[in-house]
């Protein structure tokens, strides 16, 4: 079987820091896959290292059986990363950012652009320049402008963190809908065990760099006879 | 074309040109900087002028006449300082035989044969005839406060019209350049000119690198610290365009600040050419003291090439903060390069300087431009092809750094702590 995402013994040092160790993990074609964990244990980097950002000390990943080491512009036609904090370009405005990014990944500019102001949500207000964004509308547009290309594989860092209630709500809706919709991969990463509950397919728990758990929410909950992922991973990890 | 450069230069440009901090910094203030500028340098060069005519000097008179009235003008310039006489001396040979070198002197009085009749003529005859000596001066290039001793001999000249007869007696400015008599050539008017010149091109290189680093390193900066950058090397576009999309942006923005320079300049310029008076206007040109249009040429390419390796040089450093602070920081260690040559340069000739200090400057990039900009006035354009050789093979150098920076994830994980004991690059986690 042929998966969107391979991850192979991933590994990654920085100078004496270990931040991966023998990653290995697969993404079916349109599942929703979460890498869940504390700050710190190489949830981010991982990502990084998929969507061609920094390169392994070891392993290998593939995304649709295209190397990210060795043809990271092949991959880079197929992704689309929305890294954690990222920012919009401060002067310009909203709609203009969203062209801007559009040219590069949009076969179709303009059906890119009338999709991602729906994602976004955002109205009027993708004429005003960035700089006057609150946190949760620039979320709003970041995540309308990693999915207005309907990429085959969406990479979200922390898609929700740091919103309040109501964008948070509006991120998570837009992803469930829109990768059900049209069948976009998405691998994402969180320390929101509840988030994660309610948008992944299949988990993994992170912990100081590893993989120490994997598989569907239920099925680890009942496996560790837990009420939530959350008390999954104290227990995985020996904290509870 | 490179993939994305023209979509990364346009949104480059907007966002420059949005920025009211960057409109201010390179367009508003080189407008206002310049008559500040003049403003300034001409009040110094006033109060100079002042202050040299207050002070005693000797000169240098040589008397062709010999008669009556030429004895009761150097009795009237010795009331008013120290003077040395030499008799029936032409000006030329006053040259030859290294005169001036002798009494340390960079100008003389000459006496022309005659006076006395002529001013005999003014009194017995017809009194609209006037008698002139005649003021030889040698211009001293590079020095912004030279040639001000002809102001003595003038202020002297005028005591004795109050003394004899109002407007009796006339001075004809002539200047020496190059070891050449220029017939009415006001050395003053002539170094009020060069002067401006001489300070221009150090500023507009100060300013323009200065500034344009400064945009440079911010514009990368920033998207790192906005986390832009992570965005936009995900997307299928060349990373080289990225890196080219940016300088070439800051590079069109430098221009802009540069045309802003020049209109300022003009201005200053404009306002001393106005203060010359009709008939006497200084044609550099024509006196040899401007560069020509291969030399202009030239100099144009030497600051092209400087401020492209200024500005990569630029880039490489701010891959190395985190933040636009820290960028503006790391730039700001390169400033003393770009003013230790500029303003140094102003001042003292490069050829004169201890072989081991000239070494250093010429392998500062920075130093070319003005090192090029004295070599096109004097016609040598062998040093600055040299000049622009050694620019452009730095830059290429740098360039090639920076496009691997930007190829690799060193542009996101490198970083340099000055502060911190080891000074090597370190790379950052999750």
């Amino acid at each position: 079987m042929s998966y969107a995402v391979e991850a192979k013994n991933l590994g990654k040092k920085f100078g004496n820091i270990q931040a991966l160790d023998n990653v290995t993990f697969n993404i079916k074609q349109g599942e929703v896959y979460g890498l869940i964990g504390p700050n710190g244990a190489g949830k981010t980097t991982t990502l990084r290292i998929i969507s061609t950002l920094i390169a392994p000390t070891s392993g290998t990943a593939t995304v649709f059986g295209v190397d990210v080491v060795k043809q990271p512009d092949a991959v880079r036609k197929i992704l689309s990363y929305l890294p954690e904090e990222a920012g919009a370009y401060r002067n310009l405005s909203g709609m203009e950012y969203l062209q801007f990014m559009a040219k590069f990944s949009a076969v179709d500019t303009t059906a890119a652009i009338k999709e991602a102001v729906e994602i976004s949500g955002l109205g009027d207000r993708l004429k005003d320049r960035a700089k006057t964004y609150s946190k949760g509308m620039k979320r709003r547009l970041l995540l309308a402008r990693a999915l207005m290309t309907k990429p085959k594989l969406a990479i979200l860092d922390e898609p929700a963190s740091g919103l309040d209630v109501l964008h948070a709500y509006h991120v998570r809706q837009i992803i469930k809908s829109y990768v059900k919709q049209n069948g976009v991969t998405v691998l994402l990463s969180s320390h929101n065990m509840l988030e994660v509950e309610f948008l992944c397919d299949r988990v993994a728990l992170v912990n100081k760099g590893k993989i120490v758990l994997e598989g569907k929410p239920d099925d680890l909950k009942t496996q560790y006879s837990s009420q939530n992922l959350e008390e999954v991973f104290a227990k995985v990890i020996g904290y509870a | 074309m490179l993939r994305g450069f023209t979509t990364i230069l346009i949104k480059e440009l907007k966002e420059l040109i949005r920025d009211p901090k960057i409109l201010i910094a390179m367009i508003v203030l080189p407008l206002v900087i310049f008559p500040v500028m003049g403003l300034v340098m001409s009040y110094a060069q006033q109060t100079a002028t002042q202050q040299a005519q207050n002070s005693a000097q000797l000169i240098l008179i040589v008397d062709n006449d010999g008669g009556y009235w030429s004895q009761q003008l150097i009795g009237n310039f010795s009331k008013a300082t120290n003077i040395a006489v030499i008799n029936n001396t032409t000006p030329q040979q006053i040259l030859d035989q290294g005169i001036l070198t002798q009494y340390n002197r960079t100008e003389f009085i000459e006496i022309p044969q005659n006076f006395t009749n002529t001013i005999n003529a003014h009194f017995n005859q017809n009194p609209n005839i006037t008698a002139t000596v005649n003021i030889y001066s040698i211009f001293q290039e590079g020095g912004i406060f030279s040639n001000l001793g002809s102001s003595i001999s003038t202020t002297a000249v005028s005591s004795f019209n109050r003394v004899v007869a109002p407007n009796i007696l006339h001075t004809t400015p002539s200047t020496i350049i190059r070891g050449e008599i220029q017939q009415g050539v006001d050395p003053t008017q002539l170094s009020s000119v060069l002067y401006l010149q001489s300070i221009a091109l150090p500023i507009t290189i100060i300013i323009l690198l200065t500034y344009s680093m400064q945009i440079a390193a911010t514009s990368v900066a920033m998207e790192k610290e906005e986390k832009t950058l992570e965005t936009l090397l995900t997307v299928p576009v060349d990373r080289f365009a990225i890196l080219m999309g940016k300088l070439s942006s800051t590079i069109i923005v430098a221009g802009a600040a540069a045309i802003a320079s020049m209109i300022g300049y003009t201005f200053v310029i404009g306002n001393s050419l106005a203060t010359i008076q009709t008939g006497t206007a200084v044609d550099l040109a024509q006196l040899g003291l401007t560069p020509t249009p291969l030399g202009y040429g030239l100099l144009g390419i030497s600051l092209f090439v400087t401020l492209l390796s200024g500005l990569a040089l630029a880039v490489i450093m701010s891959a190395f903060s985190e933040d636009v602070r820290g960028a503006q920081a790391l730039v700001g260690y390169l400033a003393p390069l770009i003013y230790i040559p500029a303003l140094a340069l102003m001042y003292l000739d490069l050829n004169s300087l201890p072989t081991a200090i000239q070494a250093v400057f010429y392998a500062i990039p920075f130093s070319h431009p003005m090192i090029a900009s004295n070599a096109i006035t004097r016609g040598d354009y062998t040093t600055v092809i040299l000049g622009i050789i050694y620019v452009t093979a730095f830059t290429l150098i740098i360039m090639y750094i920076a496009s691997r920076l930007f190829a690799t994830e060193k542009i996101l994980t490198a970083k340099l702590k000055l502060t911190q004991k080891k000074k090597k690059p370190t790379e950052q986690t999750e």
